[in-house]
């Protein structure tokens, strides 16, 4: 049994994590693609409209790779979680469906039209049909995170003598607490993955001297939207995601900040620490006194519950990485509220684009607003844990009896090797996009 | 389950159709990106349709066996909707720009 849901668990933790790759951009990117085609519509300047164009085409190539890696995950709701789709399927089935008939069918026909339709319907049409991309793809994350909410918080809910789960009310799925923080959250994150995208592409094209107007232009703006969107990403967004934690999940909470035992007066917070899990203490730690209290209670000597308080089998089950997730998100989001805060600098000063180590370092810290954001991901998930509905219904539950783990480690082996070829083409197209580069002749 | 491999193995073999599709009829080609984007949508788009008619995966894995030849036509069905629609496509863009 346990075999079953280590392989279960694992299978889905490999193929989400390689879905959200896609997603995290092309929803940062359609409110950026929005910008340039709204500037353009005001001014006339037709660089904007070619970049607008030209992001759209990066934005087409992972749009069709969230398509095909987001199938899989349909699936295994049927396959390998079987009991939890049975037990859960008519409240998460309702939001999803949303997901589904609402919003992908509103960013991909909106997308055919922005990339065939300019000719045909004019610039004002065409700025529409990009904001309505926008929407579509805010909208799909809107109602995952409305799913995903009612699994960190269940609201609205009934339960029946069979142990099925009923709606009892339809707007508490909307109305639930933890879902706009996680939602904003989420959204800036993944405008930060963008203007990151945006802003390594503009200091390539600077670097190799090619395409200087447009790198220049990329790489202002995909400063101005990264410093903006990293800052909101911490304060309020982050800010109230931890606070939502702390009151809903307290286990949860004691546990990715590493408190091992509750202290009298006031909360540390830890910089850096190993959990060592058999002294159940932090090992070779740098902690701030009290911070922590203040942080989340805005008192410095507030109590904050460690996982002493808790029975063991209501912690996660993975208490080491859940504390690194969470620290590697926020001491990577530390890091890009920094670099950008340079680069803002750099760029009022009229200095940025000769500053060659600083594009250098804007270039290569495109993959660690995905780890980010993937951490982030991360902590949400472990830190439910060992629920899949938060103190109703335990993981252990919600498996399918019948897929057997060797089953699960063949299909998980072949998904590896599918999406080794998948991500190969990826980066095939998206390279091959950002060499033809923005120029009018190569749309 | 090897159900959720199959639609994958699927999405590839439209993928190659595309490609291919567009390298022999070279007036109808969209570029490798174009192609392979018409490739994921059109054998999506053809699999469901011919899964109204019992080519879906769970016909082919039904009772826990392979059924090879069911296989087969999915894989084929694929490749056929992704070389249709690389054609179907760069006609749409045709006369909408026209």
């Amino acid at each position: 049994m346990e075999d079953m849901i280590f392989y279960d668990r694992l299978q889905f933790a490999f193929t989400i994590t390689f879905h959200y790759i896609f997603p995290q951009l092309t929803m940062g990117l359609s409110l950026i693609i929005v910008y340039f085609k709204g500037r353009y519509l005001i001014n006339k300047v037709e660089k904007y409209n070619n970049i607008a164009k030209f992001l759209m085409k990066i934005f087409a190539i992972n749009f069709t790779m969230g398509v095909i890696t987001g199938i899989p995950m349909e699936f295994q709701f049927g396959t390998n979680w079987a009991k939890f789709s049975e037990l859960t399927g008519s409240i998460i089935g309702q939001t999803l469906a949303m997901e589904g008939m609402f919003s992908f069918f509103l960013e991909s026909s909106f997308l055919a039209l922005f990339i065939f339709g300019e000719k045909l319907m004019g610039q004002k049409l065409h700025f529409l049909t990009g904001f309505l991309v926008f929407l579509g793809s805010w909208g799909s994350g809107w109602f995952i995170l409305a799913t995903n909410a009612w699994m960190q918080h269940p609201v609205g809910y009934e339960i029946l003598d069979n142990g099925k789960f009923v709606l009892e009310n339809f707007s508490a799925l909307f109305s639930n607490p933890w879902l706009l923080p996680a939602f904003l959250h989420n959204q800036f994150a993944s405008v930060v993955t963008s203007s990151f995208v945006v802003a390594s592409i503009g200091a390539f094209y600077i670097l190799r001297n090619k395409n200087l107007e447009y790198g220049k232009l990329l790489l202002k703006v995909g400063v101005v939207f990264g410093l903006v969107s990293s800052i909101l990403l911490a304060f309020p967004t982050g800010d109230w995601n931890a606070k939502n934690v702390a009151k809903y999940q307290p286990a949860s909470f004691a546990a990715m900040e590493g408190i091992f035992e509750t202290e009298e007066a006031g909360a540390e917070i830890v910089l850096i620490g190993q959990p060592n899990m058999v002294e159940k203490k932090l090992d070779n730690k740098i902690a701030v006194p009290n911070v922590l209290s203040f942080l989340t209670y805005q008192k410095w000597d507030k109590q904050i519950p460690g996982m002493d308080k808790f029975e063991k089998e209501d912690l996660p089950d993975n208490i080491p990485a859940l504390y690194y997730s969470y620290h590697i998100m926020v001491g990577l989001g530390t890091i890009f509220i920094g670099v950008m805060m340079l680069a803002g600098f750099f760029l009022w000063r009229r200095k940025l684009f000769n500053m060659q180590p600083l594009l250098w370092v804007i270039m290569f810290l495109v993959p660690f607003p995905y780890i980010a954001n993937i951490t982030g991901w991360y902590v949400a998930e472990l830190g439910r844990q060992p629920y899949l509905v938060y103190g109703l219904l335990r993981t252990t539950e919600g498996i399918s009896p019948t897929v057997s783990s060797g089953n699960t480690l063949f299909t998980l082996l072949g998904f590896v090797a599918i999406y080794l070829l998948l991500g190969l083409l990826f980066l095939i197209l998206v390279g091959k996009t950002i060499h033809q580069g923005p120029n009018p002749q190569t749309h | 389950m090897t159900i959720t491999l199959i639609p994958l193995i699927s999405i590839v073999f439209g993928i190659i159709g595309s490609n291919l599709s567009g390298y022999i009829l070279k007036k109808y080609t969209l570029g490798i990106i174009g192609n392979t984007i018409a490739g994921v949508f059109g054998s999506v788009f053809l699999i469901k349709s011919f899964g109204r008619l019992g080519f879906d995966p769970k016909a082919i894995v039904q009772s826990g066996n392979v059924h090879i030849g069911l296989l087969i036509l999915n894989l084929f069905v694929s490749f056929i909707g992704g070389a249709i629609a690389v054609v179907l496509i760069h006609k749409l863009k045709k006369n909408i720009n026209h």
